[in-house]
């Protein structure tokens, strides 16, 4: 059994990233592997605004991470640089950039590229999902 | 032992954010005392071409910021030969790195196969 980490680049509704991700960490959690960190930067980030609307018969990509990482216990992180320039921001950042509002999922976090170092250094896998 | 890694530069520069983001993450890596080595492929290796100026663009230029890879520690600085012969480059129009260094590309596949993490954008 390994430990994993997943590194998510994918525009979410764009290509099909986000979804093989997703699938990926079930899959790897059914099999009794460890999911340490879901580290979100570039595009990816995008994912994590709680404001996606997609029709009622297509998958809420955002939802279905949150309902994983509630139900496995996982780290869903986002890189702060890559958000903010996206807006995708929580209420601190909200704060501190003068923003008339805030949308991150509260099952996200907002945090720096070193957690994507830290993930490595304590993961025996880190796939990308881009 | 720590882990290494190998960020690969595959794209061009300004098409993308591909390379400033890797850009980052290396800088970041560097912090934690990983061992890392920067490899610039294919198209990549026009990353590091002298004389950018995507400010006209509205793009920032980081490729200033590929000089400071070895301040950070990052002393593994390595092109792939086959690349800038390909593109017709030479060494000489690329920005000035210490320790820069081209390699051939069964060394890069030797490198990838030996690396713990790959990181690519």
């Amino acid at each position: 059994m390994a430990t994993y980490s997943l590194l998510v680049t994918a525009n979410p509704y764009s290509s099909q990233g986000q979804l093989s991700a997703i699938q990926f960490a079930k899959t790897l959690l059914e099999q009794g592997h460890e999911l340490m960190r879901v580290f979100f930067y570039a595009d990816g980030v995008l994912v994590a605004s709680r404001l996606h609307a997609p029709p009622a018969d297509e998958i809420n990509l955002t939802k279905a991470w949150a309902k994983l990482a509630i139900e496995k216990d996982i780290e869903l992180i986002a890189c702060v640089t890559a958000a903010n320039k996206r807006g995708i921001v929580n209420v601190a950042e909200a704060e501190r950039n003068a923003l008339t509002g805030n949308n991150l999922d509260p099952a996200f976090e907002i945090s720096g590229l070193g957690q994507l170092t830290e993930a490595m250094l304590n993961s025996d896998r880190l796939i990308t999902f881009g | 032992m720590n882990k290494s890694i190998c960020i690969v530069f595959n794209k061009t520069p300004y098409g993308s954010q591909a390379g400033r983001e890797l850009l980052d993450i290396a800088l970041m890596a560097a912090a934690f005392d990983m061992p890392i080595t920067a490899l610039f492929v294919e198209q990549g290796v026009y990353q590091l071409l002298k004389g950018q100026e995507p400010d006209i663009l509205d793009i920032k230029n980081h490729s200033a910021t590929f000089k400071a890879l070895p301040l950070y520690g990052i002393e593994d600085i390595l092109v792939e030969e086959d690349a800038l012969q390909k593109f017709n480059l030479n060494v000489q129009e690329l920005v000035e790195i210490d320790g820069l260094k081209t390699i051939s590309s069964s060394h890069a596949q030797s490198l990838l196969a030996n690396s713990d993490f790959i990181l690519t954008l």
